[in-house]
């Protein structure tokens, strides 16, 4: 049983600023009832006045009320909204550690605009909600109820006269506000639909600029702004009319008070210092009731906030971890075998991606993985690094299901570098060492294995060059080659290479395959799984794992399986043919 | 006084957004009179009830009176919603049209100079600048002529029913006025701060979430937490530091206003003149209703002040954004539509002697290339990576400019071409392929009006995508980057883009490189026979891509080395021969 939203907030995070509110409250207390004590000593002024007695005490006591409500309102919102910030600090960094532990089928299912605007936008609207929404709450509270407390003691029928209309004018606001949160959330979903659109513009516009293809991304654009300025112009429409109405409202009650409590005060039921009094007593409630309608809809939104937040701290973490908790013996490469493997990423996809693989990759070899477009490779690859959870039993490593080993030491054990490389905007160094304190000579190791040396040299700064966002500075063979620096500079036991030599030239993956094939030489190396399409990568392991739509079509070393027939062999005939036409053309 | 005068210009080219609404901002200004009159008038009323009738008991016309605050406060309710009403109107519409300016100016954009921005900044340029000078016109600008009103039309007010009491509260404000300022002052630099801070957080993360597997895979979770951590405590420090100002200006305020009330009971009640302070004005005696009636002023007076720290603060970020916004337009790198129509261009491309460099003050990137290809050839240009190859794919294809030297085409040169007419006819794949999250369909046709579902559907047979769109359906809508599908299958999507379009000049910048071999030789004959007419040019890594070539052209470092058939440059047994050693030693 989840808890509702707010309940959950407060007992979750507002509590342990109890303090703080309790004080703030206190003095919020103290300051509201400053405030609508001021209307009765003006009464009694005004009453001194015609009496003809003197002013003193009452003139004293009204500025010094004035002094001590600049204390205590300052007192109060210090102590009320600061603990809206310390939670917004608190909710950022809670869904920030969560966000980092979700895995790719969660990203798969939501896209990262939604949930970097959960950890911006919300994180903000429940800020507000626990800071200006709380202190608000109390506010109207306790302004309500003590002018109400004043109003009725001066008179009763009064009272009633005027407080009715301002009744009516709440309930109608109530209905108002509702519609203006659902409206501006639909504003804040296809303002979102716009960003989207923009950003990936962005990313395509040598596409969109090269096939002059500007005209249909202006009308798609436009039809998203359209919908956004009709949505907009709705809103404006509610907010026009209703919101004034507490306005309206208060107006009406000034009205009964003249209609009413004038002939009262000439009947002589009333004085004219209590009227005015019960005047000045509505000019303090009017403007609490005005924020009233602003009040009700920051707690809307920040409730929805709320909800979307916890929502995503509630997602399952879809990693069975520390369960059996298995330690793995670190230091050398494990030994693999998939028995039976399957999977799927969608359970209502037709085809699964990989489909009954079953084979024993013995610790310490270099295994290359081999298949056409689309076979499946990076899938496999991928659940070895466990971004997807294969079925139990499907994957065994050392002997015990992959499953049971503890994820956390698992990943420590691999070093992984992924088809698309991902490059975060800081210096190249950074990027490779993804640590506090990066080992120099180990980076300076690392550059020259991924052959990245020729490259820094051009480069303005070294290996401490920022590299822009998402590495843009960067070529696609350099960013690449940045991410397999970083993966060799782990010193994993396990090292998984996607396709990472598509993007160079020759020379340079002569110069790479080198540095591999040393690296898996000698005990206790690495297990080695290099996915590639180029033969020529793949010739210097020890063992070809060939996967053709799903399935394992056919495995062994490099001159075993050119002698099969099959994909393997036929792409070896066609990269061969390039290479024995320009022997002929040398001899 | 300069700032002044940039104000006087931004708002002369905002102008052209604001023109087709401008009755709506026009209403909206006219009705703030009556607004600020019809709620000026209320007090007033007040004030005769009491003194005229319910102090002297006279019943007669006190009825009357009530009405008339009656009919004030409805009146003043319809005027209030449509004063809403047309601000909103006028501000949205021009909104839209100012979002759509934007957005045009991006696509509009030199590649060279989007390469140096970061795509989330740039973006948001559209999108929160957009909504916070929005936020500016429907909350700011007019709404700070109608507090100016009320200020103004309050203190007449009050001078006029009675002087001396006004100057006497007067008398206090300057000193307020000169906290107030201070305050500001401070809290604007805060708000600046805030502003950064919170940009950053924001920005981490969103970098952060995007790589979130590079994170997770690298055990880097720590140390990014503890980096987030650091910016997350930074912005908590500045927020509640400014919060600090921000509740005593409003504290202040709002005490203000009740030791004004003590001022007003000390002289009114004649107590001041008692004490010798006696102006030569207004009456020292007030009356009861006149107290009330300027409680109410009083009130009226100091909600604009209120409110004037959030609405500083509103108009501040929709000047900042205004200035980013005007900036992003007035930007000169744009691909201008200018120059000759070049339509039914050949594809004769003759390059003499061409010299570029990405910025002024960096190196050269080409230095002297000269090479001309004829309509139909195929040339393949390969080299080592930073040889230029792919930057004189840019400048073919446009999305570089600035050149020195000549590049004709049909012996015209390029730079004075209209780009769009040379962008229809020259088109260029690379090898990041650039996919929208968009249906299938559209990545293909661009809603190319030229392009009809046979052509698609051909261009896609021919590439053979068509495994993949039976998988994923012609409407299946692409996520962010196209990354539902492998590197190798938007290559391919891209391919098909460009067969669909059919242009006379292709240019493949390692297009293949992550297509596997079979499927990249059934796509190589189908462009064969598809672009026999075209002038082709592929870049690539893979030599086993570019030995068909009619011609090859190898790079080095800016120049261009050799040139020939495959079987020439293997005969003279230079440059690229050691290329192709390289690939044999690979190989064989």
């Amino acid at each position: 049983m989840r808890a509702k939203p707010i309940p959950r907030l407060l007992r979750d995070y507002s509590r342990r600023y109890r303090w703080s509110y309790l004080s703030g409250a206190i003095f919020l207390l103290l300051t509201n009832y400053l405030t609508v004590s001021i209307p009765g000593e003006i009464g009694h002024a005004i009453d001194a006045l015609r009496a003809g007695q003197s002013l003193v005490r009452y003139v004293a006591i009204i500025a010094i009320m004035g002094v001590a409500i600049v204390v205590v309102r300052t007192l109060s919102r210090i102590l009320i909204f600061n603990p809206g910030r310390h939670q917004e600090y608190l909710i950022r960094r809670d869904l920030f550690a969560k966000l980092m532990r979700l895995q790719p089928s969660f990203f798969a299912t939501t896209t990262r605009g939604d949930v970097v605007s959960r950890a911006s936008n919300d994180v903000t609207w429940v800020r507000t909600l626990v800071g200006f929404g709380g202190l608000q709450v109390l506010n109207v509270a306790m302004a309500l109820s003590l002018t109400g407390w004043k109003m009725f003691a001066l008179s009763p029928r009064l009272t009633v006269a005027a407080l009715l209309p301002v009744l009516g004018g709440v309930v109608a606001v109530q209905w108002a506000i509702r519609r203006v949160f659902v409206l501006s959330r639909t504003a804040q979903e296809q303002l979102g639909e716009i960003s989207e659109h923009v950003l990936g513009s962005l990313q395509g516009i040598a596409a969109i600029q090269g096939f002059v293809a500007e005209r249909a991304f202006v009308n798609r654009f436009e039809e998203r702004n359209q919908a956004w300025l009709k949505t907009g112009l709705q809103l404006a429409m509610v907010r026009a009319i209703a919101l004034p109405l507490l306005v309206l409202s208060g107006g009406i009650a000034m009205f009964a008070l003249i209609a009413v409590g004038g002939p009262m005060a000439i009947e002589g039921c009333l004085s004219v210092g209590e009227l005015a009094a019960f005047a000045a007593l509505l000019t303090v409630l009017l403007p609490v009731l005005r924020s009233m309608g602003w009040m009700l809809s920051v707690i809307a939104r920040g409730r929805a906030s709320l909800e979307r937040i916890f929502a995503l701290l509630d997602t399952p973490e879809d990693r069975p971890e520390g369960e059996v908790g298995f330690q793995v013996a670190a230091g050398r490469g494990p030994a693999i075998s998939l028995r039976g493997l399957e999977f799927a990423y969608d359970e209502k996809q037709e085809r699964p991606v990989l489909n009954d693989i079953s084979i024993d990759l013995p610790a310490g070899v270099m295994v290359g993985l081999f298949g056409r477009t689309g076979s499946g490779k990076s899938t496999l690859l991928r659940i070895l690094a466990r971004l997807h959870n294969p079925l139990p039993g499907m994957v065994v490593i050392d002997g015990e299901d992959l499953l049971s080993w503890d994820l956390g030491p698992w990943r420590k054990r691999l070093a992984v570098v992924p088809q698309r490389p991902f490059l975060f905007s800081d210096t190249i160094a950074a990027n490779i060492a993804l640590e506090r304190e990066p080992d120099d000579a180990e980076v300076a190791r690392a550059v020259v294995a991924a052959a990245l040396k020729p490259d820094l040299q051009a480069l303005p700064n070294d290996l401490e060059t920022v590299v822009g966002e998402r590495g843009i500075m960067l070529s696609g063979g350099q960013r690449q080659r940045v991410a397999l620096a970083r993966g060799l500079y782990r010193d994993g036991d396990l090292l998984i290479l996607d396709d990472v030599l598509s993007a160079v030239d020759h020379a340079t993956e002569a110069s790479l395959i080198k540095s591999l094939t040393e690296l898996t030489r000698g005990e206790g190396g690495p297990t080695v799984l290099i996915a590639s399409h180029r033969l020529s990568a793949l010739r210097h392991t020890d063992i070809v794992v060939v996967l053709d739509r799903g399935r394992l079509v056919d495995s062994g070393p490099h001159d075993e399986l050119i002698r099969r027939p099959g994909i393997y062999r036929d792409t070896w005939l066609a990269q061969q043919a390039g290479a024995f036409h320009s022997e002929e053309a040398v001899s | 006084m300069s700032a002044q005068v940039s104000e006087a210009g931004a708002l002369r080219r905002l102008w052209p957004f604001l023109r087709p609404d401008w009755w709506a901002f026009v209403i909206a200004l006219a009705l703030t009179p009556a607004a600020a009159g019809l709620s000026l008038v209320q007090p007033y009323l007040l004030k005769r009830a009491i003194d005229d009738h319910v102090v002297p008991g006279v019943v007669e016309g006190l009825g009357a009176l009530a009405f008339m605050y009656l009919g004030a406060v409805l009146v003043g309710y319809v005027i209030e919603g449509a004063y809403v009403l047309s601000l909103a109107w006028g501000g949205q519409r021009t909104i839209l049209r100012l979002r759509s300016a934007v957005y045009a100016q991006l696509l509009s954009l030199r590649q060279s100079f989007l390469d140096r921005q970061p795509a989330g900044r740039l973006m948001t340029r559209a999108t929160s600048d957009v909504d916070a000078l929005g936020e500016a016109f429907s909350a700011g600008i007019i709404a700070v002529v109608l507090d100016l009103l009320m200020i103004v039309g309050t203190l007449s007010a009050m001078l006029w029913l009675d002087a001396g009491l006004t100057v006497v509260l007067l008398f206090f404000s300057p000193p307020l006025l000169w906290i107030l300022n201070v305050v500001r002052k401070r809290l604007r630099v805060l708000f600046l701060d805030v502003r950064e801070a919170l940009a950053s957080v924001n920005a981490f993360l969103a970098e952060r979430v995007d790589g979130v597997e590079v994170v997770q895979l690298y055990g880097h979770e720590a140390e990014a937490k503890r980096k987030f951590d650091k910016l997350n405590d930074h912005f908590r420090k500045v927020t509640t530091h400014s919060n600090y100002y921000d509740a005593f200006i409003y504290a202040l305020v709002d005490g203000v206003s009740t030791i004004g009330v003590a001022i007003m009971l000390w002289y009114g009640s004649g107590m001041a003149a008692s004490w010798g302070l006696k102006l030569p004005f207004g009456s020292s005696v007030v009356s009861a209703g006149l107290l009330v009636a300027f409680l109410e002023y009083m009130d009226r007076l100091f909600r604009p002040l209120r409110e004037l720290t959030g609405k500083m603060a509103i108009l501040q970020r929709g000047g900042a954004a205004l200035e980013k916004i005007l900036d992003l337009l007035r930007e000169g790198n744009v691909v201008a539509d200018t120059g000759q129509a070049a339509e039914g261009l050949a594809g004769h491309i003759r390059m003499k002697n061409v010299w570029f460099r990405y910025r002024p003050e960096s190196q050269d990137v080409l230095k002297g290339i000269s090479l001309e290809i004829r309509p139909g050839e195929v040339v393949a240009v390969v080299g080592a990576t930073g040889s230029g190859k792919t930057t004189l794919m840019r400048l073919l294809d446009t999305s570089y400019s600035g050149y020195r030297g000549s590049i004709r085409i049909d012996d015209r040169e390029l730079r004075d071409l209209r780009s769009s007419d040379v962008r229809r006819q020259v088109a260029g794949v690379r090898q990041d392929p650039q996919l929208f999250s968009e249906a299938v369909k559209f990545n293909v046709d661009l809603d190319n009006p030229g392009i009809n579902e046979q052509i698609r559907r051909e261009s896609a047979s021919l590439v053979h995508l068509d495994q993949t769109v039976k998988r994923i359906g012609w409407d299946h809508v692409l996520r962010e980057r196209g990354s539902d599908l492998s590197v190798g299958e938007g290559q391919l999507l891209t391919f098909a883009r460009a067969m669909a379009h059919g242009t006379e000049v292709v240019i493949l910048d390692e297009a293949t490189a992550s297509i596997d071999t079979l499927t990249e030789r059934l796509v190589q004959d189908a462009l064969g026979r598809i672009f026999e007419q075209r002038t082709v040019i592929v870049v690539a890594h893979r030599l086993s891509t570019v030995e068909r070539a009619d011609r090859i052209v190898v790079m080095d470092g800016g120049r261009i080395v050799e040139e020939g058939s495959h079987a020439e440059l293997m005969a003279i047994g230079g440059a690229y021969v050691r290329l192709v050693q390289a690939g044999e030693a690979l190989v064989a």
